[in-house]
């Protein structure tokens, strides 16, 4: 049996693992980037439905409107409420004189809706003092902390003031958000001081923010409120999925992680499949013989498949738990992973589909064996 | 043993993927609203934007005359009946000036009865010249110039009352003077800001800063903003609910007052000069009464007023479409 042959059972096992690992991981890093292109709006959950220009295309596509269309939004049949959003760009000065491109939110001045899921430090309330900002901790322990001259790097904190457009912002909280596309630090504040940090705009608000009244169908209301107000309207995974759309067609990143699961794909297939076919073509007499002894087709083929089957089980484990593995130690970096349960359930079909080529393989040449090649060698 | 190792290990393998996914998956709940937002209490409406203001709107007080303040009457929220004094300009100079007039009106009332003293001393004169005359002790000419000379103390004495009148104008002038310094309340009503002090400057004309606001606060009066693409959909009988920023709960029925006639370009935060509109808002102006709620002039309320669906055409009134749900029943 194949376990029997070490050298050539740690080959395949390798083999698939080596497939596995790479699919799995490459295409958890490919979904963790992608749940990143719409993070923010993984963190502003409290909001049914998203308003804005017609033209947009995706989250951080931004096309401000008229502040007096969230009025206008207010007043269709079926909204509870719908508030307005800043979201920008700006440039920060920090303390120690650097500048950083910050992502700005402004949130509606009375009722902080949009806020960051889970404060840190501070309170969502301490927007009301002046000057407040809310920045993240990602933000806060990495680009936004200043360096002292010793090279160590101090967070920055409650207090600390920065300069974002040339206006004065205080520090009054830490908050946890997913970390976005481009990771460059969120700083939340009010709607109104967002419009007077950001440049002189004729239009300032970037989103209406929409809850619909309890019992409302969230698609109905999104027709009328595209119908009443001409302004596009999506549900919240309507959003995510325009988002996603258009990363995947205006940036290289699928093309790119395809191309390596792909390759990985191969590679399994290669090793997998030629390791098999050789141990099958090695073992050709034992398969005659038992044929000779008149052991039917289907014996031999469900020998082969639970050895295929066993393999690939093996590989796929240790792929799996190696690629999970690497998800837990590049937790606290930079790199994003993310790995659903759809995402098993893809690379478990590709190992199935690699271990079925590779006994597809040997299968053939099984079945198409005369008992008497035991004789002629 | 060791041929057991690596299905064992596999198994761990999937164990450790299955946990991370179930880790992975689970996201943050989201963060509530620090104010619950509210929702509109009608089926359909309109949004807009409202300032409370005072019922007779907010007036920014001017003074006529300008000058240093001397005096402040009243005090920030007092509440003051029309006419009462406000704050008073410095009134030196035309106290000096008042009594320099009247000392004129003095001279000039001394200088008639000079005048006159001078008229019945001619007058005397001439009845004396006329009997003289008639005895032929004084010639013809003599008589004609103390006739002449009557007359000339008759146009002095005159002009000499003519005088006294015009000072005594004069002195009503400045009497009026003094009184203008005093700025009074057009109205009953309180006083909302106060940005005058004693000893500042007031210039006459339109100030940036109103040197004070005044209006009556009872009822009060919320100017509403609409944006132009509604305003078709209110009507003046509709209901109308404002709610205070901030709390929900402080809310307010709301009368119809009037509609401002001429749609305006909205007001932005930004107040840059060079800023384009390109919103108009109708404003329409609702009372309420204050009671007891915490609501202050020139603080913001969300107002809800009910409105048609948008499917009802154009022109139909509330009451029609009352009817007509009333007849579909």
């Amino acid at each position: 049996m194949l376990v029997g042959n070490r050298a050539k059972y740690l080959g395949i096992v390798v083999g698939l693992t080596f497939a596995s690992l790479l699919i799995t991981q490459q295409s958890a890093i490919f979904v963790g980037l992608m749940t990143r292109t719409f993070g923010f709006l993984t963190d502003t959950a409290l909001p049914d439905i998203w308003v804005m220009d017609p033209k947009v295309q995706y989250i951080d596509d931004l096309k401000p409107l008229k502040e007096t269309e969230s009025l206008r939004v207010r007043s269709v049949q079926g909204v509870a409420w719908a508030v307005p959003l800043y979201k920008g760009l700006l440039k920060a000065r920090l303390p120690n004189g650097t500048f950083q491109t910050c992502n700005v939110i402004g949130l509606d001045d009375e009722t902080l809706i949009g806020g960051p899921p889970r404060m840190l430090q501070g309170q969502m309330a301490d927007l009301r003092r002046s000057d407040a900002v809310i920045v993240d901790v990602v933000g806060a322990r990495g680009k936004l902390a200043s360096i002292l001259p010793d090279g160590r790097r101090v967070p920055m904190k409650i207090g600390d003031t920065m300069e974002l457009n040339d206006h004065r912002a205080v520090v009054v909280g830490i908050c946890q958000v997913q970390r976005t596309f481009q990771s460059q630090p969120v700083v939340y504040t009010t709607f109104s001081r967002a419009t007077t940090f950001s440049p002189r705009e004729r239009k300032q608000m970037s989103f209406v923010l929409v809850k619909a009244k309890p019992g409302q169908d969230l698609q109905t209301l999104c027709r009328r409120i595209r119908k009443e107000t001409g302004l596009a309207a999506y549900t919240r995974d309507e959003f995510k999925k325009i988002t996603i759309s258009y990363y995947r067609k205006y940036t290289g990143i699928p093309i790119n992680f395809g191309t390596t699961v792909v390759l990985g794909f191969i590679v399994g297939i290669a090793i997998a499949g030629q390791t098999f076919y050789n141990f099958t073509l090695d073992n050709l007499r034992y398969f005659g013989t038992l044929k000779a002894m008149g052991a039917s087709d289907f014996m031999l083929l469900r020998m082969i498949l639970l050895q295929a089957t066993m393999v690939g089980g093996i590989g796929y484990g240790l792929g799996v738990g190696a690629a999970s593995a690497f998800g837990l130690l590049s937790g606290h970096t930079e790199l994003s992973f993310r790995l659903p349960w759809q995402l098993l359930a893809f690379s478990a079909i590709a190992i199935m589909l690699i271990c079925a080529i590779s006994a597809a393989l040997s299968m053939w040449k099984v079945i198409r064996l005369e008992p008497a090649v035991v004789f002629k060698s | 043993m060791r041929k057991y190792l690596l299905p064992v290990l596999s198994v761990f393998g999937i164990g450790f993927a299955i946990l991370t996914v179930l880790t992975g998956s689970k996201s943050l709940p989201p963060s509530q609203p620090v104010v619950d937002p509210g929702e509109p209490p009608f089926r359909s409406s309109v949004a807009g934007a409202g300032i409370v203001e005072a019922n007779t709107e907010n007036i920014a007080i001017g003074t006529i005359i300008p000058g240093v303040v001397s005096e402040i009457h009243v005090s920030v929220g007092s509440r003051v009946n029309a006419h009462d004094p406000l704050f008073k300009i410095d009134d030196r100079d035309l106290k000096a000036q008042h009594v320099i007039r009247q000392t004129a009106l003095r001279v000039a009332k001394a200088n008639v009865r000079v005048e006159k003293a001078q008229l019945d001393d001619v007058k005397d004169q001439l009845v004396k010249a006329e009997i003289l005359s008639q005895k032929k002790v004084i010639s013809a000419d003599e008589l004609d110039r103390r006739r002449y000379a009557v007359q000339i103390a008759r146009a002095r004495f005159d002009r000499a009352r003519a005088e006294v009148a015009s000072v005594r104008a004069q002195v009503k002038e400045t009497e009026t003077n003094l009184d203008r310094v005093i700025v009074r309340a057009p109205c009953d009503g309180k006083v909302l800001q106060s940005k005058i002090h004693i000893g500042e400057f007031a210039p006459a004309g339109v100030t940036q800063t109103p040197l004070m606001l005044f209006g009556s606060t009872e009822p009060l009066n919320v100017r509403v903003d609409v944006d132009e693409n509604d305003a078709w959909r209110v009507y003046p009988d509709a209901t109308a609910v404002a709610f205070l920023r901030g709390n929900r709960n402080i809310k307010t029925p709301l009368k119809f007052v009037r509609f401002e006639p001429y749609v305006i370009p909205k007001k932005s935060l930004t107040g840059d000069s060079t800023e384009r509109v390109d919103t108009r808002v109708l404003q329409v102006i609702y009372s309420f009464e204050r009671h007891d709620l915490p609501i202050f002039t020139g603080q913001q309320m969300d107002v809800f007023i009910e409105a048609p669906d948008r499917a009802t055409p154009p022109g139909a009134t509330p009451q029609a479409v009352g009817e007509k749900t009333q007849e579909a029943r």
